[in-house]
């Protein structure tokens, strides 16, 4: 590679590293200046001084954010363990060899395929207290056995998981699957041979084998869950008694309903810092395994 | 050819730099962006929107439509009006708005073209909210406040009056609900869900029972107090999940007034607008069979209202001010008040047109109504009032969705939480 090559290739690069910066690099650049002040729209008077690192000391105090970022961990935890078990199941599902597969495996991407504003809509209503179908199925003609889904803080945030675990799910699978169509077939030939049952098969060649392709779905799994937002937009704005009121759209109230930049700000970039966090430690796992499996 | 494009050039700079630009202006009219929203009824709307295009011909409105959602309108509105985007001209204000939008700086000061001569033709209260330090920044376009709707066949057939207080609310539904054996059949139905509307149900119980969130005389919060905690403490208690269905913690205006005119609850709290749909015999199961009245109280006080409504205001950034108040004084004229009225039943804001024989003729109902319409009370007026009402949602909110919530200490950190904002505003106004 000569100099004037590595000239020509940063001209390549130039057009795709100008958008980075300013679409990626640029918005949180501002978060994290907006986050050392106090910005609030309406009180133009104040000004925006310097505060240094007293947003964040007051968000390290702000009951409502420590509620916030407890439903948050609960929502990633549940929703990501669901969709990697049926993530699992759909991908075996989908690997084996049945007459209509081809028709199962686009079936399948739907729920991934459908913008989740529409899906979120969809669930609201499946979830009414009155005419959803969710309490029809469950108690048909029984009207007062209903149960108003939305309207109870528990089962309010079990909507959302339930939401969010229908509709990414099959995205889940679609990683797995591709991990499960690396393993060569001899080994479960071999296997046989050996007198292996389908749960030693299982447990000893796809298990370990497909575990670097669960690995990249839960990594784009948990940080997905993590940023959660338009699923509590739409299904709760956060009620009933802040019970669905996650991280991400905490910091939306505050920015663009309370116009209280600076605090917003401060929660965007804790946000990221912690998906920062999630996503290194999972790289550098991922790659580990990735090491060990090829190795 | 070369010459034609110099011709060209020099034309076009000429008409740049010519003073107001009026080479391009004789036969191009101004546009006007209007920032509005999808209305229930559009009849009036449109009839005026064409009509003010007939009479100004030089001016062209484009409307632009935002989500109906308070909340979300403010959303959109405010991040356009704060990057001072001069795109915009004309916008609609809620009525907790206006000192939030004139104190940042976003909406016009109207006080020279709106006198208070012209200002004591409204009712006092939509202008009141208009006003922030003396200034006034919105023309109230229409009125609202919270109705208490009921079914007047069931009161007769179990012989009740209409409920002066919320016990004889309870009493009536009861009585009701055992002589109609329909399991379905609800007391009560309204809005609970954490968003704006809850305020506005929750702050008619506090007020009815004496309570208040900030004091009108001493300027305090008392939200901490046994009148305004007693009165969440009846909603906690009696209405959700007893009068109402507990599914009510989870509706907007929509889905209580579904409720009501499916014809499963027997008393419903609503704006205005939920009159002419519950008895459109089309959407309505209920249709004709519907009275209207002042929202009960509790024994010994007084039944309030919210006030509620929209405002027209203009961008302070816009580059056509003149055109965008001709605008809005047309649309706030007697006669097009009189227009959104007939065709959209929308509350006047204008005292004078509750006495136009043809609204007397024609929207009678309106008299039961007034009464309401000029006691409304205004939420807190404060440029924070989103962050108070925020704050008021989560209380509520967790107030009603948990049995055994502890009121006082939750009414208590919401009472300081509410006290340090309005410090924030109180540093400004020194």
């Amino acid at each position: 590679m000569t100099r004037k090559d590595n000239i020509f290739f940063l001209i390549l690069l130039a057009p795709a590293l100008f958008i980075l910066l300013l679409f990626i690099a640029a918005p949180i650049g501002q978060s994290l200046f907006l986050s050392f002040h106090r910005l609030i729209l309406s009180l133009p008077q104040l000004g925006s001084p310097f505060l240094g690192l007293e947003n964040y000391k007051d968000l390290l105090h702000d009951p409502v954010a420590r509620h916030s970022l407890w439903i948050t961990l609960i929502f990633v935890c549940a929703a990501t363990f669901f969709e990697l078990l049926i993530g699992v199941l759909l991908a075996l599902l989908m690997h084996h060899h049945f007459p209509g597969r081809g028709m199962l495996r686009a079936c399948v991407l739907i729920p991934w395929a459908v913008p989740t504003v529409v899906s979120a809509q969809m669930w609201r209503f499946l979830l009414n207290d009155a005419y959803g179908m969710a309490n029809y199925v469950i108690f048909g003609a029984h009207t007062t056995e209903y149960i108003p889904w939305l309207a109870l803080p528990s089962t309010a945030l079990l909507s959302l998981i339930v939401a969010d675990v229908w509709k990414t799910s099959s995205f889940a699978a679609l990683l797995i699957l591709a991990g499960l169509q690396v393993i060569p077939e001899e080994l479960y030939l071999a296997s046989r041979v050996d007198g292996a049952g389908v749960w030693q098969r299982f447990w000893r060649i796809t298990w370990p084998l497909i575990r670097p392709a669960l690995m990249v779905a839960l990594l784009f799994r948990t940080i997905d869950a993590f940023r959660v937002f338009d699923l509590a937009f739409v299904m709760t704005q956060g009620g009933p008694a802040d019970a669905t009121n996650v991280l991400q759209f905490y910091g939306y109230k505050k920015m663009f309903v309370e116009g209280w930049m600076g605090y917003g700000s401060a929660i965007s970039v804790c946000i990221f810092v912690m998906v920062l966090i999630l996503a290194v430690f999972y790289v550098r796992m991922v790659g580990h395994r990735l090491l060990e499996a090829s190795g | 050819m070369r010459n034609l494009l110099t011709g060209i050039a020099v034309l076009v700079f000429m008409a740049g730099t010519s003073p107001g630009g009026t080479i391009t202006r004789v036969d191009e009219p101004t546009t006007l962006v209007f920032l509005t929203w999808k209305p229930n009824q559009s009849k009036g709307w449109n009839h005026l929107l064409q009509e003010f295009d007939e009479k100004h011909p030089h001016i062209r409105i484009k409307t632009q439509v935002a989500p109906h959602s308070s909340t979300q309108y403010h959303a959109i509105v405010t991040q356009r009006l704060k990057n001072r985007d001069a795109s915009l001209d004309l916008f609609l204000m809620d009525v907790v708005w206006p000192p939030e939008f004139g104190n940042a700086g976003w909406a016009l000061d109207l006080t020279s073209r709106f006198p208070v001569r012209e200002q004591r033709k409204f009712l006092s209260g939509p202008i009141t909210a208009n006003i922030w330090q003396g200034r006034i920044y919105g023309i109230p376009c229409y009125l609202g406040a919270g109705l208490f709707y009921y079914r007047k066949d069931l009161l007769n057939k179990y012989g009740f009056e209409v409920p002066r207080t919320w016990n004889e609310m309870l009493t009536a539904g009861k009585a009701v609900l055992q002589g109609e054996d329909d399991p379905g059949l609800y007391i009560y139905s309204g809005q609970f869900k954490q968003y704006e509307g809850l305020v506005c149900d929750m702050l008619e119980f506090i007020w009815s029972n004496g309570g208040a969130v900030i004091d009108r005389k001493s300027d305090q919060v008392v939200l901490d107090k046994q009148a305004s905690i007693g009165a969440v403490a009846f909603v906690r208690d009696k209405i959700i999940g007893k009068a109402a269905p507990r599914g009510a913690v989870n509706y907007e205006e929509p889905e209580s007034l579904g409720l009501f005119i499916q014809g499963k609850a027997v008393f419903h709290r609503n704006w205005p607008y939920a009159w002419a749909l519950s008895n459109d015999p089309e959407r309505s199961k209920i249709a004709g069979r519907v009275g209207v009245a002042v929202l009960p109280a509790f024994q010994g006080h007084h039944s309030a209202s919210t006030l509620g409504g929209w405002q027209f205001g203009i961008n302070r950034y816009s580059r056509h001010p003149e055109e965008a108040w001709k605008f809005i004084e047309f649309m706030s004229s007697r006669q097009s008040q009189k227009i959104l009225a007939l065709e959209s039943g929308l509350a006047p804001t204008r005292a004078s047109v509750y006495e136009d024989p043809e609204i007397q003729k024609m929207m009678p109902y309106l008299n039961a109504f007034f009464p309401a319409f000029k006691k409304a009370r205004p939420r807190p007026l404060s440029p924070v009032y989103p962050m108070v009402s925020q704050e008021l949602q989560r209380f509520f909110s967790r107030a009603i969705a948990e049995k055994d919530s502890d009121l006082r200490e939750m009414a208590k950190t919401t009472s300081v939480n509410i006290e340090r904002l309005l410090q924030l505003v109180s540093k400004i106004q020194r």
